[in-house]
């Protein structure tokens, strides 16, 4: 099983690639900063980007939205459940 | 009577910010590939979901857009629309087997994106239209605008186009046989005519109304016709001149689409021996490559050209004796079946 550490800077490299965010690098994004808003200053397209990111590259999937942006509110928070629910 | 006014054109040559058309920059790998600026005016998180047809679109609108009052109407030209986003979008359903797709790259991927992200960005609620006829999508916007002015003799427009190259679809095309399989050079594309072209990319903006104050150039005409006949050709361009020019007078420059492909050679070979030898011809595929809507080039080329008077070197082909260069008739041939010509004038000043 993939360390913690290393699960998310692959995150991190999967939303910059997922979301073409080409002047941003995985040292850029901090662990507790928020994705959406201020910090990363994600929006809602994105939040859909990202959803289907934990399906395509880690078997989740998000019915509900309110869960979904718990889930997404920053690299912790995403790879904490990540985690625990991953099917691949 | 419509009027160019400002114009933005970005393209693989030397023409945003700053126009410079004594040099021309060459070709790699038979495309010609335009020349992106760093669009400050595009919020960073708009710009990274654009693909580059929409970001030029965008980025040469922008300048309009500040300067000029809300227009009545966008009316932008793009034959192809965001093509890498459409294949990005085409894979993703073959790889997640029409499963769960993200929206961004469909979103990009529609011809009416580069429309609908200036609208959204100038929150413009007017008139908003793509044409998307192939190799006539600019001729169409053109006459669209005209026509729009005609009804609404106060009103402005912005008219534009874009298009971008495409890796997939650039291979597609030249095993078609529309591009050279041989590397050539724009430099050198005239020299060993053959079959196919060099592959290019722009996009072209200009604000347009009935007002000639301030204006840079005069829309006198366009006329488009499909036809593989070469005598058809020449006919549509002698009613079309006839209709358009005082009796017995000619544009004082021909600027042809000719493209370095044999297959387009009759049509420009019968277009230029209309004239007698003091009407100079010009071209400009080597300076943009082949593209849709490309023959928007041209249009911008000749807006500068009728305001300086003079023809830039590179793009001669035959020098003709005229004096001054105020009228210009652009020619421009898609693929052996889509013709167009374009009438502009400098702008008589009272």
């Amino acid at each position: 099983m993939m360390e913690t550490a290393e699960l998310k800077q692959q995150v991190k490299e999967q939303i910059i690639h997922f979301l073409n965010l080409t002047t941003v690098k995985p040292e850029d994004i901090t662990d507790d900063e928020p994705l959406f808003g201020e910090g990363l200053g994600l929006d809602s397209i994105d939040s859909i980007e990202l959803i289907v990111l934990l399906s395509r590259e880690y078997g989740i999937t998000i019915q509900d939205p309110k869960e979904g942006r718990k889930i997404l509110t920053d690299i912790n928070t995403m790879v904490d459940y990540i985690e625990k629910n991953r099917t691949k | 009577m419509p009027y160019f006014h400002q114009s933005v054109c970005i393209s693989p040559q030397n023409s945003f910010p700053e126009t410079d058309l004594s040099r021309i920059r060459e070709s790699k790998n038979n495309w010609l590939e335009a020349t992106e600026p760093d669009y400050p005016g595009i919020p960073a998180a708009v710009k990274r979901r654009m693909g580059k047809s929409v970001r030029m679109a965008v980025g040469a609108s922008i300048p309009l857009l500040k300067k000029f009052p809300p227009p009545d109407g966008m009316v932008i030209a793009t034959a192809n629309g965001g093509m890498e986003d459409c294949i990005r979008f085409l894979n993703q359903i073959h790889e997640y087997k029409e499963g769960l797709l993200t929206p961004g790259s469909f979103v990009q991927s529609t011809s009416n994106a580069a429309a609908a992200q200036i609208a959204i960005l100038t929150k413009n609620h007017n008139y908003n239209i793509t044409h998307v006829h192939r190799g006539l999508a600019f001729e169409n916007a053109l006459l669209d605008v005209v026509m729009l002015l005609k009804e609404n003799p106060q009103a402005g427009y912005l008219l534009g186009s874009t298009d971008e190259i495409s890796a997939y679809n650039y291979n597609i095309d030249r095993i078609a046989g529309w591009f050279r399989d041989e590397p050539v050079l724009n430099t050198g594309l005239f020299e060993k005519p053959a079959k196919g072209t060099i592959a290019g990319e722009g996009a072209f903006m200009v604000w347009m109304n009935n007002e000639r104050t301030a204006a840079q150039a005069e829309m006198m005409a366009v006329k488009t016709i499909h036809t593989v006949d070469p005598g058809l050709v020449l006919k549509t361009m002698e009613k079309f001149l006839s209709e358009n020019l005082p009796s017995g007078e000619t544009p004082d420059l021909v600027l042809t689409g000719e493209n370095g492909d044999i297959r387009m050679a009759p049509y420009i070979d019968i277009v230029e021996s209309y004239f007698n030898e003091s009407v100079p011809v010009a071209r400009f595929k080597h300076f943009c490559g082949e593209y849709c809507t490309a023959s928007s080039f041209a249009c911008w080329l000749a807006i500068q050209i009728v305001q300086c008077g003079f023809v830039p070197p590179l793009l001669i082909k035959k020098k003709g004796s005229r004096s001054s260069c105020k009228r210009i008739l652009i020619y421009n041939n898609y693929r052996d079946i889509q013709h167009a010509f374009i009438l502009i004038s400098a702008v008589e000043r009272v």
